[in-house]
């Protein structure tokens, strides 16, 4: 989009000095940032840092900075730069951010489903071990539970893992 | 509740509000944990925001119902200023004071060694700033951060600098530092000082890395701090869910006015999911027990925090046009006074105070406006209306 992308920073100290040493057209800040307040306070207090910015121009509609909220990410603009400019900009990172957050949802998904299977085996191997019985039946036992109160393979196994440990500490402390 | 007094019913009841990672953040929380939101019918949501830039802007495109503002805020929205304008309103103050001046521990003690008395008297530790920064003429100016451009932390150090003889925009350089940032900043000497809203003093004085020089107390006596913000168009799309909110955060203001209620609310704060810090550091403010330096004793300061006392919820216009001069003087507008008139009535609803008042039987100000520097103590301002000391240092 014809952007150089000067500096990513990724937390706030240092974020004057940069802002003075760069002086960028525009800055994309992440929403969960509390350095919002930072960049705000330079387009007000500007003996320190001359470099004007605002977010959006008057002329930027509220749906679009309602989008951009949503996704995560808001802009701050140097006050000489084209407003349709920095739509781009922002596309491009309300683009970048969903993409993002796809893969860390997608992440998520996995490293839960590596948690409920590590769960599940735990759950049958104490099912073994308590009534010596082969893993196919620990699992039968496990998903019949699971169907007969309605929930979850995983939550159930956690369950199991639950009672077992604490009977298991009780036995260990009488 | 007067019975006789129907309740409008919530147009809206399931409830965004945001707040910061605040002391004074209390009233909003307390109002959840003893469940005064679900008295009023509201089931609320209390959303952790990272930046007071972040709850203007959800306000603005509804992510946000209402949320905990500094009080300048709704006036420096309204006049768009440093930020995405928008019309945004308080009917409800939630607390007074609750700030401090820390710097690090060699300006402490260079401001002890030029006689200032940390604790006893403000003024002094101002006019031994001055000594000191005009003893090393030459040297690189001293660096003071707050917590944001349009907030009681600006205005009340920029007001300590000037009672120690000081110009706050040519002898020091102010900054803007978030407020979870400034322990730090002043520990690895980013920044000489701060002002800014509890926890934060206690965390710095408690860590060692810096001494409370002044408390907004002493800057300003019960100066309003925290106010509960909506927009405009909110609170006419949904007048009745405003006005449930309003009476269950001025029930928990309520609650929050006695001390040994606030030891409970420490604990409950320092939850993880609220403000995530040990209850030590939350102690000194709420209880009114304030320390200044590290090993130094407790100061009995029972309005380091006002909540539910002193008329604490109103939105005074006085307070308002004071907040909005203020805000002028920072960005070098000159405001005509009938435009501060008009701005602070859009922006502070006393209206909608007295509303909230009537249903609740408290009794509340038939005037909006109050004296300023002219109470050193507690004094009656219409009959039953008893105010706190209004003193500027």
């Amino acid at each position: 989009v014809g952007f150089e992308v000067l500096s990513v920073i990724p937390t706030a100290s240092g974020l004057l000095f940069q802002m003075s040493q760069q002086e960028p057209d525009v800055v994309i800040i992440a929403l969960d940032s509390p350095d919002r307040d930072v960049l705000e306070s330079l387009s007000v207090v500007s003996s320190h840092n001359p470099r004007p910015i605002v977010m959006f121009n008057e002329a930027a509609d509220q749906e679009f900075i309602a989008d951009a909220i949503r996704a995560g990410v808001t802009a701050y603009q140097a006050e000489h730069i084209n407003p349709a400019r920095v739509r781009t900009a922002i596309d491009v990172a309300v683009a970048q951010f969903s993409a993002f957050d796809a893969l860390k949802r997608e992440l998520d998904a996995t490293r839960k489903q590596l948690s409920e299977r590590k769960i599940l085996e735990k759950a049958k191997g104490m099912l073994m071990r308590l009534h010596k019985i082969p893993e196919e039946e620990a699992f039968a036992t496990l998903r019949k539970l699971a169907m007969n109160k309605n929930r979850t393979l995983a939550e159930i196994a956690a369950d199991v893992v639950s009672i077992v440990e604490k009977s298991g500490a009780q036995e260990g402390s009488s | 509740l007067n019975t006789q007094q129907q309740l409008p019913p919530a147009e809206k009841d399931h409830l965004r509000v945001g707040y910061l990672r605040l002391t004074d953040s209390a009233p909003l929380i307390m109002a959840q944990e003893l469940g005064f939101y679900q008295r009023y019918g509201l089931q609320v949501e209390l959303c952790r925001e990272a930046s007071w830039a972040n709850v203007r802007d959800k306000l603005v495109t509804g992510d946000l119902d209402a949320a905990q503002m500094l009080a300048p805020l709704p006036m420096a929205t309204a006049l768009g200023v440093g930020g995405m304008q928008a019309d945004v309103i308080t009917g409800l103050a939630l607390s007074l004071n609750g700030n401090g001046i820390t710097v690090s521990p060699s300006l402490a003690s260079a401001i002890v060694d030029n006689g200032g008395r940390p604790g006893e008297d403000a003024a002094s530790t101002a006019v031994a700033l001055a000594e000191y920064i005009r003893s090393r003429p030459g040297e690189q100016p001293l660096t003071f951060a707050a917590a944001h451009t349009f907030s009681c932390h600006i205005f009340l150090l920029r007001h300590w600098l000037r009672a120690g003889g000081l110009n706050p925009e040519r002898d020091v350089r102010i900054i803007v530092v978030p407020p979870e940032q400034m322990v730090d900043s002043l520990a690895r000497g980013a920044i000489d000082g701060f002002c800014v809203g509890e926890p934060w003093n206690s965390v710095a004085v408690q860590d060692g890395v810096g001494a409370v020089q002044a408390t907004g107390y002493d800057i300003f006596n019960n100066g309003m701090e925290k106010v509960l913000g909506v927009t405009e168009q909110w609170h006419q799309s949904f007048p009745g869910s405003h006005l449930r909110l309003r009476l269950a955060l001025m029930e928990a203001c309520n609650w929050l006015a006695s001390t040994s209620n606030r030891i409970q609310a420490a604990a409950v704060l320092a939850d993880k999911s609220y403000l995530d810090r040990a209850i030590a550091e939350l102690l000194p403010s709420l209880s009114g027990q304030f320390v200044f330096s590290k090993d130094g004793p407790a100061l009995d300061l029972p309005h380091f925090h006002v909540f539910g006392r002193f008329q604490a919820g109103f939105p005074w216009h006085s307070q308002g046009e004071w907040l909005l001069q203020e805000i002028g003087e920072m960005v070098g507008r000159d405001l005509s006074a009938e435009e501060v008139t008009l701005q602070v009535q859009r922006c502070f609803r006393t209206d909608l105070y007295r509303e909230a008042a009537s249903y609740l039987h408290m009794p509340c100000p038939s005037l909006d406006y109050r004296p300023t520097n002219a109470h050193r103590s507690v004094w009656e301002f219409e009959p039953g209306i008893e105010l706190g000391p209004d003193m500027l240092l």
